[in-house]
């Protein structure tokens, strides 16, 4: 008992710390390419202080651990490739596709409103839309949105109670899930 | 000038409303962010007509956007200015969007996490302030005290 709580906390400040390395990654591609213009530095500083103190003292995760269940985030590629499919083989653009799809997921728990398993789906589909708004140079096929959605499957799965009721929580995973694929693409790519 | 205005009454609006939906007329985070970006992005799809394409193309990216931020749980948020300032910072966040992560899914929804995160703070530092001015109300109790 007292080994499973351990790991569920290194589990709890892996996760969390991944979290912030990737937000403070995506400030520091902005912080470096505006360097000229003080007023952007000033406020990356700014805003990663402002995000240090949420995360330290902030009440954003539950206190127990649990895991979200397999069958729920089985659902995100199925999310992705409508997507995905939407947007560039329809070719209606990531904002109508990724809406769409999750408009469509968002009636799912109409269907029996006593499962408890239907209403669990639409946060998982919306989250798979995400990884579906890529464009063709960062996710050049069907096989790179799957890919992805495996990623971004496991972190929604270690993270069931943390960041709960966070907005853009959903969308972050979907980005690291992608960031991680293509930089698996990369090395593949360069040592194959 | 005029088009970052725009964009960014877009994303106040969209944060709130998306927050208005989703708490007062309780449909749920999914389907309040995903219907009302749907809306958006219909209407600038078909009818933008004689729009700037600049704006006829971001309008509807900022308004999914800041829809992410309009998610949040009343648990954590209740203040709808707070919303709104964080779709602010939302915007501007997204007008210097790094070009390395153009076209990442999902760096829409990690602006919005940082913008909410960062606005999450306020009321902890705020929490703070109340407490220095209560030491300070205390000093001068104290003072007061002392000086009779």
């Amino acid at each position: 008992m007292e080994k499973r709580h351990d790991r569920n906390s290194t589990i709890r400040k892996f996760f969390i710390v991944f979290l912030l390395i990737i937000q403070v990654v995506f400030l520091f591609a902005i912080f470096r390419e505006n360097l000229q213009s003080w007023w952007t530095i000033a406020s990356m500083f700014i805003l990663c202080i402002l995000i240090l103190v949420t995360y330290l003292k902030g009440q954003l995760h539950h206190e127990d651990h649990e895991y979200e269940h397999i069958l729920v985030v089985l659902w995100i590629p199925i999310g992705a490739v409508a997507s995905f499919y939407l947007n560039h083989f329809l070719h209606f653009g990531p904002v109508i596709s990724a809406a769409a799809v999750g408009s469509t997921a968002s009636f799912i728990p109409g269907f029996n409103k006593r499962s408890h398993y239907l209403k669990q789906l639409p946060a998982a589909i919306y989250c798979g839309a995400f990884i579906g708004m890529s464009s063709t140079g960062v996710a050049p096929g069907i096989s790179f949105v799957l890919t992805a959605s495996f990623f971004t499957a496991i972190l929604l799965i270690l993270s069931k109670n943390l960041f709960a009721g966070v907005g853009g929580k959903l969308g972050t995973m979907a980005f690291a899930g992608v960031v991680i694929t293509s930089f698996v693409y990369f090395l593949i790519s360069s040592y194959v | 000038m005029y088009n970052t205005t725009i964009l960014i009454i877009v994303s106040f609006i969209s944060a709130m409303l998306t927050f208005y939906v989703n708490e007062e007329l309780k449909q749920g985070p999914v389907r309040s962010s995903a219907i009302l970006s749907l809306i958006v992005a219909v209407y600038f799809h078909y009818y933008a007509g004689a729009m700037d394409s600049y704006l006829a193309k971001n309008i509807p990216l900022v308004f999914i956007g800041a829809s992410f931020i309009g998610m949040v749980s009343a648990r954590l948020v209740s203040s709808y200015l707070l919303i709104g300032v964080a779709g602010i910072i939302f915007c501007l966040i997204f007008l210097h969007t790094s070009r390395f992560f153009n076209g990442y899914g999902g760096a829409l929804g990690t602006s919005a996490c940082i913008s909410l995160l960062a606005v999450l703070s306020i009321p902890i530092v705020g929490k703070k302030r109340k407490l220095t001015n209560g030491m300070i109300q205390l000093r001068r109790v104290l003072f007061k005290i002392n000086k009779k």
